[in-house]
């Protein structure tokens, strides 16, 4: 029995459109994976499935050995689009969220964690702030806070990082390692992204999806180490190579596509 | 001869002292005016026009028509009976009003947050809805022991349905992605109407309770025409059989104001309660 992620299987299709065709994949608790995938390779897809927010019409969905029936405060997933209520300011954006995963806690208690949060992705200014009052990077990073202030053991991110500039982006994905590298147990994290870069930097593994319909085409194990620096690694050998095998089995899905 | 392309240098560009600058928007107290010059030159035709009219159509020491000035002169001369006529008409107003507006916020939401409450009960509201309340007034006045229940029932039923097909169509075209953050975040029950559905549906229900307004204004004064011993419909009513129709008019007028007042309120509330929208 699998301690973290299991699809075995499973297969999606929206009418007579197949999205995901017996798809297998095991994701062991504590892992980090990257997947990357042309557009309409169905990663949002298996990242909804995994949530629980779609069903599957064939195979099964573990989490740490248990079906997956639903959404559960156990699967938190932030979406690619800004998702924060614009009714409700940052701070209450995310203290409804730590109220969630501490049901006990009172309000005060609720609006210091939430502030913790914010202030974590480098919201300190805006957190009395709407979501209407802040630009598109700003909220996705509202979101993230929201997402760490659930407390879910298995983090689903669906291309998260793709409206923010290139500072913020290095510095919350940064944080992401720092926060699987210090959370106990270890965070479980699959993310979604188009950054062959960001891939490999965030990623113990990195997994390719083909598409029409979406399948695995690659599947590769990032080396150790763990604790990673952004220079020496884009500097590595391992990296050089690891970015060249990505970029030939994109480029030939591509043209196995066209050719269809 | 060939025309040489000459950039901007630095100094073209901000050629400016942007403290000197003057300010894009002019907002002085004459440019406010001039904005509404238009609604003041429809006003005062209006006022000319129904001027000529009187004088024109209305012929004789009571005329069908009676001029502004006359009008001005009954409105003044009325007021005290008509404040207490607006009171009386509010205790009837504020009361089916809040009712409906509560009841159909409520059932609303509830109703288009379950695609089984939609099969079930808008079939119902489908064939309820577009009976007119005026038929009911006649039936109320027969089953309620007072007029005032009577025409209170009468203003619920007007402004519930607008306000309930409203907050139901507002929870039914809930965002999908507000939808699936809730789920998310595990929010369900009165939680999930609390913090999600009902603030989503806030401006469909603000639509839904302006067209109630205007019904329950409506049906107030018609109710009021039937058995009423005060209030704004009986105000008209009542002068219109002295043929007092400088009164009249005047009534009309302070009705029309009275709503106008009451609408104003109404978008007030709705501007600040949908501040994300702006």
């Amino acid at each position: 029995m699998s301690d973290g992620l299991l699809l075995d299987n499973v297969s999606v299709h929206y009418g007579a459109m197949p999205i995901l065709d017996r798809l297998r994949l095991e994701v062991p608790s504590g892992q980090r994976v990257s997947l990357l995938g042309a557009s309409g390779s169905g990663k949002s897809t298996l990242l909804r499935l995994v949530a629980g927010l779609v069903k599957p019409n064939r195979g099964r969905l573990n989490w740490r050995g248990q079906p997956i029936q639903g959404t559960s405060l156990e699967r938190g997933l932030v979406f690619q689009d800004y998702s924060l209520f614009p009714w409700l300011s940052m701070v209450d954006n995310v203290a409804l969220a730590v109220g969630k995963a501490k049901p006990q806690a009172g309000k005060a208690e609720r609006r210091e964690t939430a502030v913790h949060f914010l202030r974590q992705v480098g919201l300190d200014e805006a957190l009395g702030k709407f979501p209407f009052e802040l630009s598109g990077g700003m909220q996705q990073r509202g979101a993230i806070a929201r997402l760490l202030a659930l407390g879910s053991p298995l983090l689903l991110m669906d291309e998260p990082f793709g409206a923010l500039d290139p500072v913020n982006r290095a510095r919350l994905q940064d944080l992401l390692v720092e926060i699987c590298e210090t959370a106990r147990p270890r965070k479980t994290i699959v993310f979604v992204t188009h950054d062959v870069d960001e891939a490999l930097y965030l990623g113990d593994r990195v997994i390719m999806l083909g598409s029409a319909p979406g399948r695995i085409i690659a599947d590769l194990i990032v080396p150790p180490p763990r604790r990673r620096d952004r220079r020496t690694l884009f500097e590595s050998a391992t990296f050089h190579a690891l970015r060249e095998q990505i970029a030939a089995c994109l480029q030939a899905d591509t043209l196995q596509r066209l050719a269809a | 001869m060939s025309e040489e392309t000459v950039f901007p240098t630095e100094t073209d560009v901000l050629p400016f002292d942007l403290e000197q600058t003057p300010p894009c928007v002019d907002d002085s107290y004459w440019s406010r005016l001039w904005a509404y010059r238009d609604a003041v030159l429809v006003w005062t035709g209006l006022l000319l026009a129904w001027s000529l009219l009187s004088v024109l159509v209305s012929q004789g020491p009571n005329p069908l028509l009676p001029s502004p000035v006359a009008t001005a002169q009954a409105l003044w001369d009325s007021l005290p009976e008509l404040w207490r006529g607006t009171i009386a008409s509010l205790l009837i107003l504020v009361p089916g009003f809040a009712l409906a507006t509560v009841l159909g916020i409520v059932t609303g939401l509830w109703v288009g947050s379950s695609t089984r409450l939609q099969r079930a009960l808008f079939p119902v509201a489908r064939v309820a809805a577009p009976v007119p309340p005026t038929v009911y007034i006649p039936y109320a006045i027969a089953i309620l022991p007072t007029f005032r229940l009577s025409a209170i029932f009468v203003v619920f039923i007007g402004a519930f349905w607008p306000i309930f097909q409203n907050a139901a169509a507002g929870a039914h075209a809930l965002e999908a992605r507000h939808r699936d953050s809730a789920r998310i975040l595990g929010l369900k029950g009165w939680e999930y109407q609390r913090q999600v559905v009902f603030p989503a549906a806030l401006p469909h229900i603000f639509s839904g309770m302006a067209v109630g307004l205007g019904f329950a204004f409506i049906l107030l004064t018609v109710a009021e025409l039937f058995g009423a011993n005060a209030g704004l419909g009986r105000f008209v009513q009542y002068y219109a059989d002295f043929a007092d129709y400088p009164r009249m008019v005047a009534g009309i007028l302070y009705t029309g104001l009275v709503t106008y007042l009451a609408m104003t309120l109404l978008d007030r509330v709705r501007q600040r309660a949908l501040f994300w929208l702006r």
